[in-house]
């Protein structure tokens, strides 16, 4: 049953895809690509959503040999657990609803058809991805998934901008693939085997498991960060993240799916389940690394003008968030981030689309002749030109303002995903898969020895706090106060349909009570996984409890998953969680307090000019400006780096290598001339001339081939032949 | 029986062709398909009739050719010749369709050459008797000289003759290599033998002759040379990138699906089975070998990087595609010098994927230079509007070359690496730089051929024809057949590898 249900979620999309590409081979295409994709999608959607009565506690991999080279073989296979699932519903949601926007927002684009093939083709490679028992699988669908990205930023190819950013996300993300790939190669020669759990033989997280004893964990360290390597380039962490800002060229639906909810929290998913290999070294790493990301885009996404950017940046800070919650042994809680966080993402990046289309059509309206090569291409005119970057006027906050009133869905349901990922309290999911996470954190920093890891509560903090600050900010500018450009104004309206009502379903999913709605109890569960950080449990219990209570569990039921465990240092630690996440609770709805407020008095009642500050604090705002200056040293240092190199390599291989060749074949001719000449010509004339001609000096004698003796040549070659196999007869 | 069939049906069809009237220029191409359709059946036949729980050899037929020198015409198939015989007689008829039109005159003799081409590869990989071996080796060499020199671009007799010359180097160290053996097969003259199996096994007796760590060692050198020239291994390459340049589409294909792998071909067969001292002298790192021991990974990891960085400093799509070749080769190299089942096992299975993904390539290359005349990366852009299922069959060609996993380049580079880290972690880690490179380089030739604005010149681009697309189809199956489940491929083989890793075990305590 389970496979036959994995089997349709995983085949729906894909078979939309193999239709689109099989016909596209015959000049054709289906009528309807477009519901075909989505029906697909909801064909999965369902049958994830059935999936969760399949969770048992402990569950067998599902596997067949995929690569099978005698003793060594390789296997591929699905793992159900409740966390395979919880990432299912979220993506054949968000995709489904991704589906249906994007009937409403690409309407009319000159690649219509082919747009919603790739989003199948994507849907298929992050569910292969989800469902793999396996790093291989894992990989796999890792790297397709970055292919489907790389064909959707690229989707309006037309524009120079789509074509660099669809290269440059491929090529960042690649190099995190790469260190997964050599922590893979790692991991197999370890343990001769990439399944994640047990099998036919023993998985890695059992055979890590039973590294501890033995106490080599330097390597396992190595291996581990490695891997999150990966993550850093599908999460977009630093230092690879400048990709995710760029990306967001691709068509809005896309960065709503790919790019907030789904692959970029790929790396997030990955690392959670890693979790069980992850030492303590290696889970430092990746807890300053999310935390260093979380703070950094933060400052940068305040400064943006553009809104599609604000949101990539914010992301960027927010997946950094859920890989600091891991980090810090919390994965429970990143995972829950990861699982609000895809909704209220996706739904602020749709109502993003929606503003923007709203402003389309008058955009579309001014450059008619245009529309039908390519109908999002942006005109040179009315771009916006400050520091160099180019923001298209339909996308720049500048030339928004009091479109509350115009557009009363988009503004409400972006209200609620504002107020989620600012943590306003209680009522909105947000708050508590962050508190969760600074609980968390808090946590984590008081059991480490040294103190100075309290600074990554710190950081967390104040994230937290400009996180609040920026999303209103984004809030005021678009919705509040009166229109800035009064004739992109006038053309703006609330979207069709199809549009609004994934917006209303999205923002319905902010609230957790509407979560119990599709997560039913007895399901959710923490990986029950040997770990190579032993005392884990203890702080997975406040989470796992939250969670618990988050998805419709009672204190009790969760009490009673963490049953057996309460040995008298558990409780301790368990008082001290307890007592961290108090903590934690009341400082956040301190913070994203302050964050709202001063972006109301800065924004909205403008009792402070953002200018004025900006003037003050002119060196940090350059900084965050310039994106601390990522991509001028990524281009002006590594990348025209990479190219000198190549063409050093390609002029040493010209000049060097192929000179020696040439060289030695002129002096050979010349010392053969030299012979010819030293030995009266006459004597060996008849041999050596006719060799000479064959093989040094062919050159000029082939023009004698071109006039059509071909078939002698032919013959002669056929002859000597013969003639050889004569001789050796005789012989 | 069949294995012969197979091998002596094109040199038939070229006897049928050069007897044909030189004007019936369609008579000519009809009946050269039909002479290269036939050997594709039947090695279809044979690929799907092999055995492949049998590691040893198939099909065998053993008859006194030379009886003076002991040379038998002996042919046979294992896992690792019938695999790369599919490939030969499949690149056959595509080769055939890609030169349906853009051989302007000749066609005659054109075609000729080819079949007679068709037959030496065949022969070679079918041939068990070190002489014959040989002779089918060189058989190669003469056709290919005339196809690139007379049908090929403006440099096309520097191109020929280097080609010629370069490899004609090779052999002549080669020919050394295989008298020696020869001789030292037996004292007794009468006893000396050039057959393969026998020599292989003779070369496993401790105190014989050929069992001698130093003359394993030489020999191996001698065969290794000429094989580098044809892989070919850094620093014996740069005949490749002229060659490939003047070469007409579909010599280019033969050249890079085919010839390169006769190289690869040759040092599993002969230097890995016959020379395991000798191997293990390059590829294992003890007191006695010292830092030789990382020489033949050291060349794999060197073609990987160095061709992959000349790729990206390329401008000609086509001298692209052939450092890129290049660095691709670079995978079976690093994975051969690993010699466990990993490695062995992904550096077949990535010879046989080059073979098709190269050639998939270099058909696309042929596709846009028979519309713009030129090759000239930075001179097109913006065809992904033009030309959308160019751009897509390229797309996916691009991809497999790459490395995507799904497609059938992945596993080839995969599991080299993956052997090769077992046994040279640093250079394997090192390797991986290809793989990025590899992506930058093939993205950004996308990129400038097909994203970004329409190029005014080329409003006017027809798409890819029915021909044309009929040519790539089926190695475009194979991608994705054979990137979904490698097995197909790795079936073929596996067996034949396990028998040749023990046999360089019973040399290599520990292996």
């Amino acid at each position: 049953m389970v496979v036959s249900l994995i089997s349709i979620i995983l085949l729906a999309p894909l078979a939309a895809f193999v239709i689109f590409a099989l016909l596209g081979l015959a000049k054709r295409s289906f009528p309807r690509q477009d519901l075909l994709s989505t029906l697909a999608m909801l064909v999965a959607l369902g049958c994830s959503l059935y999936l969760i009565k399949e969770i048992v506690p402990k569950p067998d991999p599902h596997t067949v040999e995929w690569i099978s080279l005698g003793n060594i073989t390789l296997s591929m296979g699905f793992y159900l657990d409740s966390v395979t699932v919880i990432m299912l519903i979220v993506v054949t949601l968000v995709s489904s609803l991704v589906h249906i926007f994007s009937i409403g927002y690409m309407h009319g684009d000159p690649r219509y058809p082919r747009f919603f093939a790739y989003l199948s083709l994507f849907s298929f490679s992050m569910l292969f991805l989800v469902v793999s028992d396996n790093l291989l699988g894992i990989y796999i669908g890792w790297e397709l998934v970055g292919l489907c990205s790389y064909l959707l930023i690229g989707f309006w190819f037309e524009k120079d901008s789509a074509a660099n950013a669809c290269k440059k996300a491929f090529l960042t993300t690649r190099v995190g693939d790469v260190g997964m790939f050599i922590g893979m190669m790692m991991l197999f020669t370890k343990f001769n085997t990439l399944s994640l759990y047990d099998g036919a033989q023993e998985g890695i997280f059992t055979q890590a498991a039973a590294q501890l004893t033995t106490g080599d964990m330097v390597w396992l360290s190595i291996a581990g960060i490695l891997i999150f390597c990966g993550a850093i380039g599908k999460s977009a962490q630093m230092p690879l993240h400048t990709w995710l800002p760029d990306a967001m060229e691709g068509p809005t639906p896309v960065s709503a799916l790919i790019h907030a909810a789904t692959m970029v929290a790929a790396g997030v998913y990955l690392t959670a389940r890693m979790f069980p290999i992850l030492t303590a070294t290696s889970s430092l790493v990746i807890a300053y690394v999310g935390g260093i990301t979380a703070i950094v885009a933060a400052t940068i996404a305040i400064v943006r003008f553009d809104i599609k950017r604000v949101l990539a940046y914010s992301t960027i800070s927010q997946l950094g968030y859920m890989m600091l919650a891991i980090g810090a042994g919390s994965y429970v809680a990143g995972l829950f981030h990861l699982t609000t966080h895809a909704f209220f993402k996706a739904l602020l990046f749709l109502g993003s689309g929606s503003v923007i289309h709203a402003f389309h059509a008058m955009h579309a309206h001014h450059d008619e002749d245009h529309t039908d090569e390519a109908a999002h291409e942006h005109d040179n005119h009315g771009l916006v030109h400050e520091h160099g970057s180019e923001i298209p006027p339909d996308q720049d906050m500048r030339n928004m303002g009091g479109l509350r009133k115009k557009m009363p869905i988009t503004f409400i349901t972006m209200l609620i995903a504002t107020l989620s990922i600012s943590g306003v309290p209680f009522i909105f999911s947000g708050f508590w898969s962050k508190d969760k996470i600074l609980g968390g954190v808090l946590g984590r920093a008081m059991e480490w020895n040294s103190g100075h890891h309290y600074i990554l509560f710190v950081i967390a903090l104040c994230a937290a706090g400009i996180t609040a600050f920026y999303m209103f900010r984004l809030i005021f500018m678009t919705f509040f106060g009166e229109p800035r450009n009064q004739e992109m104004h006038n053309m703006a309206h609330e979207s069709p349909w199809t549009m609004t009502v994934p917006l209303i379903v999205l923002a319905a999913l902010s609230f957790p009570a509407v979560n119990h709605l599709w997560f039913n109890k007895n399901n959710f569960k923490p990986p029950d996984q040997p770990h190579i950080q032993a005392p884990q449990h203890a702080y997975v219990s406040p989470d796992t409890k939250i969670a618990f209570s988050l998805f419709g569990l009672s204190e009790a039921e969760a009490a009673e998953e963490e049953g057996g465990k309460d040995t008298e240092q558990a409780d301790k630690a368990h008082h001290a969680h307890e007592v961290a996440h108090n903590i934690a609770m009341v400082l956040s709805i301190i913070v994203a307090g302050l964050g709202i407020l001063l972006s109301w008095l800065f924004y909205h009642r403008r009792r402070f000019s953002a200018e004025s500050v900006a003037t003050t604090f002119r060196p940090a705002y350059n900084l965050f400006w310039n994106k601390y200056y990522f991509d001028e040293f990524y281009d002006g240092v590594l990348v025209a780096l990479t190219v000198w190199k190549s063409r050093l390599f390609a002029k040493f291989d010209l000049s060097i290598i192929d000179g020696i060749v040439n060289g030695v074949a002129t002096i050979t001719r010349k010392i053969f001339a030299a012979f010819i000449g030293f030995f009266d010509n006459r004597i060996v004339d008849g041999i050596v001339n006719r060799v000479a001609e064959v093989t040094w000096a062919a050159g000029g004698r082939i023009r004698r081939i071109q006039t059509g003796a071909i078939q002698t040549y032919l013959f002669v070659v056929l002859g000597g032949i013969v003639l050889i196999i004569l001789i050796f007869r005789a012989l | 029986m069949l294995l012969s069939l197979i091998i002596f049906v094109p040199l038939l069809g070229m006897i049928v062709v050069l007897l044909l009237p030189r004007d019936s220029e369609e008579l000519i191409k009809r009946v050269t398909l039909a002479f290269t359709l036939i050997p594709l059946a039947l090695a279809v036949y044979l690929f799907i009739a092999y055995d492949r729980s049998d590691a040893g050899t198939q099909h065998a037929v053993s008859v006194p050719w030379i009886e003076t020198f002991h040379i038998n015409y002996h042919v046979g198939i294992d896992g690792l010749s019938v695999t790369l015989m599919l490939l030969t007689a499949l690149l056959g008829p595509i080769c055939v369709l890609a030169s349906w039109r853009n051989i302007e005159k000749g066609i005659k003799a054109y075609m000729a050459l080819f079949l007679l081409l068709e037959t030496g590869m065949l022969g070679f990989f079918a041939a068990l008797d070190l002489f014959l071996f040989f002779v089918f080796f060189e058989l190669t060499l003469l056709p290919m000289y005339f196809l690139i020199g007379v049908w090929g671009g403006p440099r096309r007799e520097y191109a020929a003759i280097k080609f010629f010359l370069y490899t004609l180097f090779g052999s002549v160290l080669m020919l050394v290599a295989l008298i020696a053996v020869y001789l030292n097969s037996s004292i007794i003259p009468e006893e000396r033998t050039f057959d393969i199996p026998t020599l292989i096994s003779l070369a496993g007796e401790t105190e014989h002759a050929l069992a001698d760590p130093t003359f394993q060692i030489w020999v191996f050198l001698g065969f290794f040379i000429g094989f580098a020239v044809k892989v070919p291994i850094f620093p014996f390459h740069t005949w490749l990138p002229d060659a490939h340049v003047e070469a007409p589409t579909a010599i280019s294909v033969i050249l890079a699906g085919v010839l390169l792998k006769m190289g690869t071909y040759g040092l599993v067969r002969i230097n890995m089975a016959m020379f395991p001292e000798g191997m293990a002298f390059f590829t294992e790192v003890t007191e006695e070998t010292g830092l030789w021991g990382y020489s033949l990974a050291l060349l794999g990891f060197v073609n990987i990087v160095y061709g992959s960085f000349c790729a990206l400093a390329q401008t000609d799509f086509k001298k692209l595609v052939a450092y890129s070749s290049i660095g691709h080769m670079g995978f079976v190299i690093l994975g051969l010098a690993a010699r466990n089942t990993m490695g062995v096992n992904g550096a077949i299975l990535q010879m046989f994927n080059h073979g098709v993904i190269s050639a998939m390539l270099f058909l696309l290359v042929g596709v846009l230079y028979d519309r713009a005349h030129h090759r000239e990366i930075n001179g097109f852009g913006g065809l992904g509007n033009r030309m959308p299922i160019y751009m897509g069959i390229t797309t996916l060609a691009f991809m497999a070359s790459l490395g995507l996993p799904g497609l059938s380049g992945f596993w080839g580079e995969a599991l080299s690496l993956f052997g090769a880290f077992q046994e040279f972690e640093i250079l394997a880690i090192l390797s991986t730089i290809g793989i990025v490179v590899g992506a930058a380089y093939f993205l950004w030739t996308l990129q400038r051929v097909f994203l970004g604005k329409l190029n005014p010149k080329y409003e006017e681009l027809p798409e890819i024809n029915k021909r044309e697309i009929l040519t790539l189809v089926p190695l475009g199956i194979l991608t994705i057949v054979l990137g979904v489940w490698p097995n197909f491929a790795l079936d073929m083989f596996r067996e034949s590898v396990a028998e040749l890793t023990k046999l360089m075990g019973t040399f290599q305590a520990g292996l």
